[in-house]
């Protein structure tokens, strides 16, 4: 009895928090539109990245991974080893002017291949 | 030879078959003949799942490239340990060796409890039987290792991150973690389902579920080291779903580690463990699932495949029918005791259970909140870091409290007179700790000396709980300090094996904190010549060098490590770049200090084309208390893991009355 009710009591303790609290939310650029505050953004890095993330900041663009709307990106921070055009890419920020300035040190790439890579066929 | 392995495996899923099915008509039947021969089956099987894994282990070595499982995981300039332990680098080979893993506990445990419980053998048989047939029924059909195709030239070689000695052998661990919480999942079936529903289910299957939960943890921490040292972000823990799927099960484990002896010792909590046990087994089987199927953004992302919905659908089908099961026989689970008081050591190991569980389930509840909030609200939102810290404080700290509490409070009820007495030298050293922290410094992190001062507490009363064993042995006998204080742990060597994994949780939370909330991070971009600072050690980078190895190339910023005006050391982190793999890995530069367990980690986060570099300096104190843990953790598993004859006997005759009813 005493385990279940305060199970009980967790439970519904767990689901305010997590309600409440709510998590980032994680968009595709085209779904970007009207979304003012900090969300998880993925998509397809495409074109060719420029400037220095240490530096002004690295700017490249994100395309749905299945679309076509694109978004601008400007980022600082850590570059992961497998961040190249063509590479699925995560990364947190907000939309600024038409800009997605991202939260430095966020940018995380999703290599599908990463435990097998791509089949030869 | 693709041939012999699926054959092999055929062979595997015909006799796993047999196991589930003749074994259900005997168990039913009491075919005592039939019974046997199911259990042979379950043994032959695993001879069938070592052929298969030999299969692919020789195609390996040979670099069969007509194999597409080696010609996708390895190349030939993979050096052979890796290029043998890309076994487990893929989906199908994972699944391979799911099933010769659980083929060989399987037989290892019916063999060795086919003397304590064969009357619930003949239950636990089919059960074993039947989750063997879905892993072989997956590999024979849905993800075969032995798939062929015209050989290439070269194979795609290993995943460059993957090639690393931590690598080779943590995912085995899990796999023997995850894949040994089968064991007292079959025979808690296999007890319900006989109406055997008393302790020795637990008794027989102990050290299995020891074994098991000891190499998810040990699994686990290697994965945590690799991360370290090899993903080179500074930290060790991420709560990334895929990590988030090996703790939920060793937390649970955890929880019915404790739970099961308040069953063996009083009778009570039956229901519960049975559920303890349930989720166990499912939270591995999820766990599998979730590395696999993909249907979580993870920052491991394995190949999406084919095999999530099979996954979801076994994982629903053990759900319902173990639950169902439970409820069929829920007259059966009735506790012969009740709780007596809320101070007791059976309600600290309650709250202890609670604490767990619920620990547990925020997690999972984190893992699978994009989902959630999918269907919803119908937008994917994910919880980070602060959901799970939070928790992990709110639930982990009482936890650890706990530790130092519970094996000092008395079985069924004690006075609050006879707490005070025991508590008064752990509570003092904890009070006069927490005022040196405070007084040093390390009130800079409230969680932080919350944290310590627990730890503390708990090491001082584990200690205590040495000393006073020790100390009532030698005036029992005329043994000598040191011969009391062997045979009170032998004697005793799951109780005193517990506390030393206790005082390795504490080691561990020691190391968490400790490099967590108290470290130091400074990046700078320098060229040849700069200088930079981090928590009081000087760092001059001198320029870069570079070399060239059989499959990468590599480059490395020479950083002089100057402390006091001295120069301590050189370090050397850097980048490689792979050939075959095309892909770029950041080689981290540690200087352990082993007076004070700290860790000097450097990063070359970027390297520019004029010659500079934009370093990345991390000072982490306390951080291989982490790894120092590990060794703790080890010990006290094999102290209370280790064959004990005297309690073998004990056991033998108890339930010798039972045997002969059946």
């Amino acid at each position: 009895m005493i385990a279940l009710s305060v199970a009980a009591v967790l439970a519904i303790f767990l689901l305010y928090t997590s309600i409440a609290g709510g998590g980032t939310p994680s968009l595709r650029p085209s779904q970007l539109d009207g979304h003012s505050g900090k969300v998880s953004l993925a998509g397809k890095v495409v074109g060719r990245p420029s400037g220095d993330a240490h530096a002004a900041g690295l700017h490249f663009v994100l395309r749905d991974v299945k679309g076509t709307t694109a978004i601008p990106v400007m980022y600082r921070g850590t570059v992961p080893d497998l961040f190249r055009t063509g590479r699925d890419v995560v990364v947190q920020g907000q939309l600024r002017n038409g800009v997605f300035v991202a939260v430095p040190g966020t940018l995380m790439t999703k290599c599908p291949s990463k435990y097998a890579p791509a089949k030869n066929s | 030879m693709p041939d012999l392995g699926r054959a092999a495996l055929a062979t595997a899923l015909l006799l796993l078959v047999y196991a589930a099915v003749a074994g259900t008509f005997a168990a039913h039947r009491r075919r005592r003949r039939l019974a046997a021969s199911a259990q042979n089956a379950l043994l032959a099987a695993f001879g069938a799942s070592a052929v298969a894994a030999a299969t692919l282990l020789v195609a390996l070595a040979r670099h069969d490239f007509s194999f597409r499982y080696v010609a996708d995981h390895t190349s030939r300039k993979l050096p052979l340990g890796y290029t043998l332990t890309a076994f487990w680098g893929g989906q199908e080979g994972s699944l391979l060796l799911w099933l010769v893993v659980l083929c060989g506990y399987g037989a290892a445990a019916v063999w060795t409890t086919r003397r304590v419980a064969r009357d619930l053998l003949a239950w636990t048989v089919p059960v074993l039987g039947v989750i063997g047939t879905f892993f072989a029924f997956m590999l024979v059909f849905v993800a075969s290792p032995f798939a062929t195709q015209a050989a290439p030239a070269d194979g795609a070689g290993l995943n460059p991150s993957l090639q690393n000695p931590y690598m080779a052998i943590h995912p085995p661990m899990l796999y023997l973690g995850y894949v040994g919480l089968t064991v007292p999942f079959a025979f808690a079936m296999g007890a319900l389902l006989s109406r055997r529903t008393d302790e020795r289910w637990i008794v027989a299957t102990r050290r299995w579920t020891l074994a098991a939960w000891a190499f998810l943890g040990v699994g686990q921490l290697l994965g945590a080291h690799w991360a370290y040292v090899e993903i080179g972000w500074g930290g060790y823990y991420a709560w990334d779903p895929v990590e988030n799927a090996a703790l939920m099960p060793w937390l649970a484990a955890t929880a019915f580690l404790h739970s099961v002896m308040i069953q063996e010792k009083r009778g009570m909590l039956k229901v519960w463990n049975m559920l303890l046990v349930i989720l166990a087994f499912c939270l591995s089987l999820f766990g599998t699932f979730l590395t696999r199927s993909g249907i979580i953004q993870s920052i491991h992302s394995f190949t999406q495949s084919s095999i999530g919905p099979w996954f979801l659908g076994f994982i629903c089908f053990v759900v319902c029918a173990s639950l169902g099961l439970v409820f069929l026989r829920l007259p059966l689970l009735r506790s012969k005791t009740k709780l007596e008081s809320l101070v007791s050591r059976e309600a600290t190991f309650l709250y202890n259970n609670l604490l767990l569980v619920a620990l547990s389930l925020t997690i999972l509840w984190g893992v699978v909140y994009p989902l959630v909030s999918e269907l919803v609200r119908g937008e994917t939102s994910t919880v980070s870091k602060p959901y799970y810290n939070f928790f992990l404080h709110t639930f982990g700290l009482p936890l650890l409290l706990l530790m130092g509490i519970g094996p000092l409070v008395a079985w069924r009820r004690a006075s609050f007179r006879a707490l005070g007495r025991t508590f008064l030298w752990p509570l003092a050293v904890a009070v006069v700790a927490g005022v040196i922290l405070l007084a040093v410094g390390a009130g800079s992190s409230r969680v932080g000396v919350i944290a310590y001062t627990f730890s503390i507490f708990v090491l001082a009363s584990i200690a205590l709980e040495f000393v006073r064993g020790t100390r009532a042995r030698k005036a029992l006998g005329s043994e000598s300090w040191p011969g009391a204080f062997t045979a009170l742990v032998a004697r005793n060597r799951r109780r005193y094996g517990g506390y030393v994994v206790h005082a390795a949780v504490v080691f561990l939370a020691i190391g968490v904190a400790g490099s967590s909330v108290y470290q130091t991070v400074r990046e700078h971009r320098l060229h040849p010549g700069g200088a930079m600072t981090v928590a009081g050690t000087r760092l001059v980078f001198r320029g870069f060098e570079q070399h060239r190895a059989p499959n990468h190339q590599a480059i490395r910023a020479v950083v002089d490590v100057y402390r006091g005006g001295k120069r301590i050391t050189t370090l050397l982190p850097g980048k490689n770049n792979y050939f075959a793999e095309q892909q770029v890995s950041n080689e981290v530069a540690i200087r352990h200090d082993y007076a004070d367990a700290s860790d000097l980690f450097l990063i070359a986060d970027q390297v520019n084309r004029d010659g500079s570099v934009d370093l990345k300096a991390l000072q982490k104190p306390l951080v291989n208390l982490i790894w120092f843990a590990g060794f703790v953790f080890v010990g006290g598993s094999l102290i209370a893991l280790w064959p004990d004859a005297r309690e073998e006997r004990r056991l033998a005759a108890r339930y010798a009355g039972a045997l002969a009813e059946a």
